[in-house]
């Protein structure tokens, strides 16, 4: 009994961590090196929209992630030219890229509902495991390699990351591409493998939960994934406990333990913050 | 020359007024709460919408779509300064926002969709689905093998509440053992929510499935794990041709072109709305049996049900198929000869709530709280 308890529950875990994790850990990238994207649900709704209609066309859903994380990083391309080369907004800026993506996916998906998909991808596959071993490089590039050093500082001082020779804005604009490409393939995950259809606003706000665990993990790709599993594990239990307690309380746990994860990283030890420079625009010869 | 031009200029102009006036459209805009590529309750009525523009000589329609409930006044501004003389909203939550815009505009006429709140210019309308869930629920009796059928809810409210009861009776009058397991989601578009409601309901032991959620999620979850279902709204059959059984479908287009055909023939005018109030079912044929249009039975499912015997009291022992096309037909009569919601009933706490022989009224039905016997699971509301 209680076994089985544990396995359901660790199954779907897993099956709704898989987006949020590899959304979390694109947009973990982009952060650190300064940049905080705030269009994750667009792009990840622009993928979930261009999986599914290459999938149904060829029949190959790999294919349709393949093309998903392409859409995702285009998008994102759009923030990077916006927030890096025009230095604008970077709140405003995502902010836009969620709605437009939002808005576009719904034009471009119009007719597109209704339609089964023949070739699915099974809901626990190669993305949730790769999902973990890509946390662990990214975690081991960000902390132990020099290109990870590169990233990380010109999130936290990027005139003096200027100064080392190190091309900052080419560094913001390869991850927030990076972090797009990631978010376009959990958007496609959507379409193709949890649920196989294309509905308008089928990604339903994960995006905007995938930026609240980046905060929870601390900006940590490894504690990324314990969030997604979490979150995950207790979005499923939020249905299973029913019986027990009351469906209103239980509607926030998930949300709940966001905030209360969101609390308790606000007392985190020296290093584990936000970067220091994250939202604020850098132009090289600035103070 | 030039005077000729210019009075040929006028003749023209002239003509084109005189043309455009001989065919004067009428205009009606429609309020969607969600997007009409939802496949759910928005695409219902947009579907609606299209089907009464070519039935309606004439009419000219447009939309809004993804409007937040409290904002309905705003759009509704909007589509009368665009030449919208007839507004559909489509929402419940539009009720009041409607009923102002109807007071601030007398001559234009609206019509409220699953509301209850009218006016001399606001008529109510809604195409309800609790007759055609009893049927389904006729059929998921006879199905279920763990004697646990699930129903994953959007909101706890009455149409909900009405059409979880409508399914439980039917379950319960073929399989008196079985039990309806119910989990809320809140929503009435997750597909997410939907989705992990499911997996919860199957791994409490549930076999046999029916919902309210705008998309396919519930369908193509127990499909996956071999289990029937029953779809909502939308034809759903061809997401899991195998185990969809049947479904609810709607034809909200019969309201539309009635009503607008009544508004062009002058029946309907700013003045006689107060008490039009549609209240359609099977008999008036805007709702409809089936996971897809025209099949009430899945031909995978036919033998399944015919093999299974019950017995009742007023037609005696007939295998289920048969009863739920004798049930059908009863309520397809326009006379109606059969209703679920006909007493006695008792609610799961067993206090009598429809004294013996009484059938349920609009009324009653609109604010139902009480949960039928056979419902497990939370009830919030619960008289």
């Amino acid at each position: 009994m209680i076994t089985e308890w544990i396995l359901d529950t660790l199954i779907r875990a897993l099956a709704v961590g898989t987006p949020l994790l590899w959304a979390a850990l694109g947009e973990i990238y982009a952060e650190r090196s300064g940049v905080i994207n705030l269009g994750v649900e667009g792009m990840m709704i622009l993928g979930a929209f261009f999986a599914f209609a290459v999938a149904h066309t060829s029949g190959n859903p790999a294919l349709g992630l393949l093309v998903a994380g392409v859409v995702g990083g285009a998008s994102a391309l759009l923030h990077a030219f916006l927030s890096v080369t025009l230095r604008a907004n970077q709140y405003v800026s995502g902010l836009a890229l969620a709605m437009f993506g939002l808005g576009l996916a719904g034009v471009l998906g119009r007719g597109w509902e209704g339609i089964p998909l023949l070739n699915t991808l099974p809901e626990i596959s190669g993305l949730t495991y790769l999902g973990v071993v890509l946390a662990v490089v990214l975690w081991f590039v960000l902390y132990h390699t020099r290109l990870g050093l590169v990233i990380r500082s010109t999130g936290e001082a990027p005139a003096a990351a200027d100064a080392l020779g190190v091309n900052v804005a080419r560094v913001r604009y390869l991850a927030v591409v990076f972090g797009g490409i990631l978010a376009g393939i959990a958007g496609g995950f959507f379409s193709v493998a949890y649920r196989p259809s294309w509905t308008e606003g089928m990604t339903g706000g994960t995006g905007w939960i995938a930026i609240a665990i980046v905060i929870f993990a601390g900006w940590d790709p490894l504690r990324a994934v314990w969030g997604a599993l979490l979150f995950g594990a207790l979005y499923y239990l939020s249905f299973r406990l029913q019986t027990w307690i009351a469906p209103e309380a239980l509607r926030m746990l998930p949300f709940a333990f966001t905030i209360v994860a969101l609390a308790a990283t606000s007392r985190r030890r020296r290093g584990e913050g936000a970067p220091e420079a994250l939202g604020l625009p850098y132009a090289s010869g600035e103070k | 020359m030039r005077w000729l031009t210019l009075a040929a200029v006028l003749i023209l102009v002239g003509s084109l007024a005189v043309t455009g006036g001989a065919q004067q459209k009428l205009k009606a805009g429609f309020i969607y709460v969600g997007p009409i590529g939802d496949y759910g309750w928005t695409h219902a009525h947009d579907q609606g919408r299209k089907i009464a523009e070519k039935m309606v000589s004439g009419l000219e329609t447009l939309y809004v779509e993804s409007v937040p409930e409290a904002q309905a006044e705003p759009f509704i501004d909007k589509l009368i300064q665009q030449g919208a003389r007839v507004i559909f909203t489509t929402s419940f939550g539009f009720m009041d926002g409607t009923l102002a815009a109807a007071k601030r505009y007398p001559n234009q006429i609206f019509a409220h969709a699953s509301g209850f709140k009218r006016a001399p210019n606001m008529a109510t309308y809604m195409a309800d689905f609790y007759q055609v869930y009893y049927l389904n629920g006729l059929m998921a009796g006879a199905l279920t093998k763990s004697n646990k059928v699930g129903y994953v809810g959007a909101f706890p409210i009455p149409e909900v509440k009405r059409h979880i009861g409508a399914f439980a009776l039917g379950v319960r009058a073929v399989n008196p053992r079985a039990t309806v397991h119910v989990r809320w989601i809140f929503e009435w578009f997750k597909p997410s929510a939907a989705k992990e409601a499911t997996e919860a309901l199957i791994a409490e032991g549930v076999d046999v499935f029916a919902f309210t959620e705008d998309s396919p999620t519930v369908v193509q979850v127990a499909a996956k794990r071999g289990l029937p279902s029953f779809s909502h709204y939308s034809p759903m059959q061809k997401f899991a041709p195998n185990h969809v059984v049947s479904g609810q479908l709607v034809h909200w287009e019969k309201i539309y072109v009635d009503f607008l055909s009544k508004v062009v023939a002058g029946k309907y005018t700013t003045e006689n709305l107060q008490n039009v109030d549609y209240w359609w079912l099977l008999a008036e044929g805007a709702v409809e049996v089936g996971g897809d249009f025209g099949v009430p039975v899945s031909p995978a499912w036919k033998s399944k049900l015919q093999a299974v015997q019950v017995t009742t009291l007023d037609l005696g022992r007939l295998s289920v198929h048969d009863l739920v096309m004798k049930r059908l037909a009863q309520m397809t009569d326009p006379k109606v000869t059969f209703d679920p919601f006909t007493g006695p009933i008792r609610d799961r706490k067993g206090k009598l709530v429809v004294p013996a022989g009484k059938r349920m009224t609009v009324g009653e039905l609109n604010t139902m709280e009480w949960a039928a016997p056979g419902i497990v699971g939370p009830w919030p509301k619960e008289p």
